[in-house]
């Protein structure tokens, strides 16, 4: 053996495991909790089919099966259009990848965390905005007056590199040519965005239901981001870097792995504005997105709401009929209308007749798998004079997302005593099947050390002695990555027109994973009832 | 016996040693911060003079192996039992050479630390021990030293004693140990009653550093505040330091002057008079910030008024005015009066969770200094603040200075009228703080300034508060932005204000 290969072989086996068994250790003592939200009850249904005769049948005129954000927003749709006749399965998670948790009071997202200036496209989102009094004047207008609380105060956003923090995420030092790519790839997307196609229609738009169709434009879909920036001589480190980092936090996926038309979008796409906020400000809470779902459960009432997981929906003459299992057992809901808002994967063992309307298994989107760590602190790091503790805090380089902190918002006249630190992680690094069998076999311990990278890279070992507390959600399947192809998907394009008895809402129908995607396909599912 | 003896000094020079270590280590990540680089460098240039020192023990001829090593202990003891008060003092006095006097100390300290075992084993290596066992001894009690120390040291001694004390309690030890082979090795000894005198003589000093060790940290902020200091304490949220030189007393929170007894009478007038002379109907009034109790003394000369609440986060500031016989005359005892309620709660908090209305509302907020006090002046606190305010009530904000800060001053008015309040600024000179500002905001326009005052006071009367509510062309609004959230212009401004001013 050659003593290269020694070496690397000795770092292979001793160094590496070693590192991360040191942040492994550095857990100890710690009560750390693993969430797997829906693991369980989405495997058995993989897994089994037979149910137990249902105890009890309930007829209702509409069945919205899944609490994420698409289901909670056609409740929210029909319920502000005065629609009574409806329920509302949870699923076995509630509110989805839009859920939240708190360390006795400190509340925390384990999931989706901030929403941008909705633009006038995202007329569904300023609607609810304006409900809850987010949007306090000029609804719409251009630009809307947002409630001061929840724009994200600064500092907002700072960079980890080289032992130094730096404001915002776009690396910066890191020679002319780098700042000068950035410069040209930031003008390129501005220009984008006001793009208009063929049909009229500007080219990105969120919600993509309202972006052109024109083929010119659609066949960015046909290569890769990177394959495009590459085509495009947009070469620099530190911009591609930054680049990917935003897929990864986006989408979950690498530029390698993400539609070039998806990864435009991202930076084209929106651009909204607001009265009272520079252009690119965002929205968000310290439990991240979830008092948005918080707020639509009031509006639906909680008599509307069923525990319980859907099992089996098929059609019962003109019925439709939704089995389902709750702590009690086995249950059955008749309805005229279904609104089937679970991801697709798990639709596809829900639904046997997927297949007849024109949805096959190869049109299921590929899932991109995430955890999402959050830690109780007490006591706030020591952040260096010139750059403090910014809302979102991103290390350059890492193949992780940084932490959010979860007080940002809080107006007080001194640090709050405690935070909660929310990290981000998607395992994009590998592909989605061994990035979950990572996930599946992991122990506390190691998933740990993974949510945790960025945080000691920042801090430090001595951040240990702040900890009190972990809780790491692990979401497998957490959501549909927009690969190459995957506004060609013809099945997705059949749920998303489907009008029958049984309707799709989810942000998987879109092939990307947004608040604004999942809500228009619960609002467009909700007015289809309403007819 | 005299071997055994001789063992177990190895086991204090080495716990001494260690010490000297971590109280450097310690002291400079307390003085500079980042931890993790100053342990590092501080070890890894101590284990480095180690090595010089081992170095240079062969040196040492055979038969003043034993007279080297008393010397070396007197040395060590009082470059390292001395450490944590002069370097302390270096820091207070001249800040600039605290790094270079850092490093020097620790290298000699660690250059000393390196002779003694190699001379220890020398000295029983001459006394026929067995060199397999001598080395396993010799080594197995140096290292339990270290164990001894590096649990002793953060468990109980750093939290007891103080870094000061600490180091020169193990100056002592390593005195204890000269003494001790000064006296079983007296036979042994070139100049055995030399080494005695010098080893009183160093017991002496350190012991009588020990005693005065308060006395000296007391002079060494001395030197950083320029007056006495008649107490200092580290809370939770500050660090609280008062000085008194020739009757007059200071406040410092985390080294920034809160008020001087001389003046802070106009400061206090001019926060409170002109919104309480208004309301002569005012019944209930909230005062958040001011846990010095001095707006309360003001607010309380008012016999309208029932029922003052006072919000101040810190209950060892509120306490400290509420029991320090100084303190107390100065605040009238405002603190212990029972018309007056302290709420030890984070005033923004209190102010979301709270339903009360009131008459007056006295805001004395720090300046908005950083992004998280900045949030105090936005708009949302402000709206807070008005429906915390009666229907024809009055608040009044402190808002920096006008002359020295224009930006951040007209910075705040603007943010109070983006609230939806009606505000009149106006201003007060303070000698210790120069002239400053205050704000008052009402639910509609229409404020006028008092014509007079039915309460004894020292600064304000007619002409002063016409004086007041005048801004002379060099003091002329500024126009600038209301302080958003999302961009906390008013940080940016308050940095540029003071940037400009020369102190
Ligand atoms: C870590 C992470 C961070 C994110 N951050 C952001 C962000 O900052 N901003 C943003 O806009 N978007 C973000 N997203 C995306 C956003 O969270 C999602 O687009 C959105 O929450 C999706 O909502 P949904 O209703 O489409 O689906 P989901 O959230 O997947 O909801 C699915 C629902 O189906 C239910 N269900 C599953 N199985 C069954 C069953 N058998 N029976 C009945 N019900 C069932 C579940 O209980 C759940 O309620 C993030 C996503 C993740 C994973």
């Amino acid at each position: 053996m050659q003593r290269r290969d020694f070496l690397r072989a000795a770092a292979a086996l001793a160094g590496l495991p070693l590192l991360s068994g040191c942040r492994q250790l550095l857990g100890w003592g710690l009560p750390i909790e693993v969430l797997r939200p829906g693991m369980a009850d989405g495997h058995r249904l993989r897994d089994s089919a037979a149910l137990p005769p249902p105890r009890s049948e309930r007829r209702v005129d509409t069945v919205i099966v899944g609490s994420g954000v698409a289901g909670l927003f056609a409740g929210w749709r029909l319920a502000r259009e005065g629609y009574r006749d409806f329920v509302l399965l949870n699923g076995p998670e509630p509110d989805g990848n839009a859920a939240a948790g708190a360390f006795d009071g400190w509340r925390y997202p384990t999931g989706a965390h901030y929403l941008p200036l909705p633009s006038p496209e995202s007329g569904h989102v300023r609607e609810l905005l304006a409900e809850m009094g987010v949007i306090e004047a000029g609804g719409d207008s251009l630009r809307p007056t947002f409630d001061e609380r929840v724009l994200v105060h600064a500092p907002d956003e700072r960079l980890w590199r080289d032992g130094q923090w730096q404001d915002g995420l776009l690396p910066r030092g890191l020679g002319a040519d780098d700042d000068a790519q950035q410069r040209r790839f930031l003008l390129h997307v501005k220009q984008l965005q006001q793009q208009h196609g063929a049909d009229g229609r500007r080219v990105f738009t969120v919600p993509t239901a309202l972006a052109s169709t024109d083929p010119a434009w659609r066949a960015l879909d046909g290569q890769s981001f990177a394959a495009w920036l590459a085509a495009h001589g947009y070469t620099a480190p530190g911009l591609l870097w930054y680049l990917d980092y935003c897929c990864r936090d986006d989408y979950g996926s690498t530029l390698a792995h993400t539609s070039a038309w998806a990864g435009l979008h991202y930076f084209a796409a929106r651009g909204g504005q607001a009265a009272n906020a520079a252009d690119g400000a965002v929205l968000t809470w310290p439990d991240g997105l979830n008092p948005l779902l918080r707020h639509m459960r009031v509006r639906i009432g909680a008599e509307r709401q069923l525990p319980g997981a859907a099992w089996r929906i098929q059609m019962q003459g003109r019925q439709v009929q939704v089995d389902y299992v709750d702590a009690g057992g086995a249950q059955r809901l008749l309805a005229r209308r279904v609104i089937v808002a679970t991801p697709l994967h798990v639709a596809w063992h829900l639904l046997p007749q997927l297949a007849g309307l024109g949805f096959s298994r190869a049109h299921l989107p590929p899932r991109a798998p995430w955890l999402v760590g959050n830690v109780l602190l007490d006591r706030f790091p020591k952040e260096p004079a010139t750059s403090p503790l910014a809302w979102d805090n991103v290390v350059y380089g890492s193949a992780s997302l940084g932490y959010v902190v979860a007080t940002h918002q809080l107006i007080r006249a001194a640090l709050p005593e405690r935070t909660v630190f929310t990290t981000y992680h998607a395992l994009a690094a590998d592909d989605p099947a061994t990035a979950r069998q990572w996930l599946a076999g992991a122990s506390a311990d190691e998933l740990f050390g993974q949510a945790m990278q960025d945080l000691y890279t920042v801090y430090g070992a001595r951040l240990r002695r702040q900890l009190l507390a972990a809780r790491l959600t692990v979401r497998a399947h957490a959501m549909a990555s927009p690969q190459p192809g995957f506004l060609a998907n013809a099945g997705l394009a059949a749920l998303r027109a489907a009008d029958g008895p049984i309707l799709f809402a989810h942000a998987d129908l879109s092939g990307l994973s947004l608040f604004e995607e999942a809500a228009w396909w619960g609002d467009v599912a909700a007015r289809r009832v309403l007819g | 016996m005299r071997d055994r003896l001789l063992i177990l000094s190895v086991f204090v020079v080495a716990s001494c040693g260690l010490a000297y270590e971590l109280i450097a280590g310690a002291l400079a990540s307390y003085l500079l911060g980042d931890s993790v680089l100053q342990f590092s460098s501080i070890i890894g240039c101590y284990l480095f003079a180690m090595g010089v020192g081992s170095h240079l023990s062969q040196y040492v001829k055979d038969e003043r192996v034993l007279d080297t090593f008393i010397e070396i202990e007197l040395l060590v003891a009082l470059l390292g039992g001395l450490s944590a008060s002069s370097l302390f003092a270096v820091f207070a006095w001249s800040g600039e050479s605290f790094r270079l006097t850092l490093y020097a100390l620790v290298f000699l300290t660690g250059a000393m630390v390196g002779m003694e075992i190699p001379l220890v084993m020398r000295a029983l290596n001459q006394r026929q021990q067995r060199f397999a066992e001598l080395v396993s001894r010799v080594l197995t009690f140096d290292y339990l030293g270290a164990l001894a120390v590096s649990l002793l040291f953060p468990i109980v001694l750093a939290p007891r004693l103080g870094l000061a004390r600490s180091a020169l309690l193990f100056g002592l030890s390593n005195v204890a140990v000269a003494l001790w082979t000064c006296r079983v090795f007296r036979g042994e000894l070139l100049r055995p009653t030399l080494q005695y005198l010098r080893s009183l003589l160093v017991l002496l000093v350190l012991g009588g550093g020990f005693i005065a060790a308060d006395e000296l940290t007391h002079w060494n902020e001395k030197a950083i505040y320029g007056d006495d200091v008649i107490h200092a304490e580290t809370t939770p949220y500050q660090r609280l330091v008062l000085t008194r030189w020739k009757g007059d007393l200071r406040l410092y929170i985390n080294g920034n002057l809160q008020f001087s007894s001389r003046d802070e009478h106009r400061y206090h007038e001019a926060l409170v008079h002109p919104v309480l002379a208004k309301l002569p109907w005012a019944r209930r009034v909230l005062i958040l910030g001011g846990g010095d109790g001095l707006a309360a003394r003001e607010v309380l000369k008012y016999p309208n008024v029932r029922e003052v609440t006072l919000v101040d986060l810190d209950p060892a500031m509120t306490g400290l005015f509420a029991r320090s016989a100084p303190l107390v005359a100065l605040n009238g005892g405002a603190l212990r009066n029972p018309r007056l309620r302290v709420v030890n709660d984070d005033a923004a908090r209190w102010l979301e969770r709270n339903g009360d209305v009131f008459d007056a509302i006295i805001v004395d907020f720090p300046d908005p200094s950083s992004f998280a006090l900045g949030k105090l002046y936005s708009v949302p606190l402000y709206r807070l603040l008005s429906r915390h305010l009666a229907d024809n009530g009055l608040a009044v904000v402190q808002s920096t200075s006008p002359y020295h800060a224009p930006r951040s001053y007209w910075s705040i008015n603007a943010t109070l009228r983006a609230a939806g309040l009606a505000t009149t600024p106006y201003h007060a000179y303070v000698p210790s703080f120069g002239e400053w500002g205050f704000i008052i905001a009402a639910h509609r326009p229409g404020y006028t300034p008092p014509q007079a005052y039915r309460v004894p006071l020292t600064f304000l009367d007619r002409e002063a508060t016409r004086q007041m509510f005048f801004f002379p062309p060099d003091m002329r609004p500024w126009r600038v932005a209301p302080n958003q959230l999302n961009d906390q212009r008013l940080v940016h401004y308050f940095e540029q204000d003071w940037s400009q001013v020369i102190r």
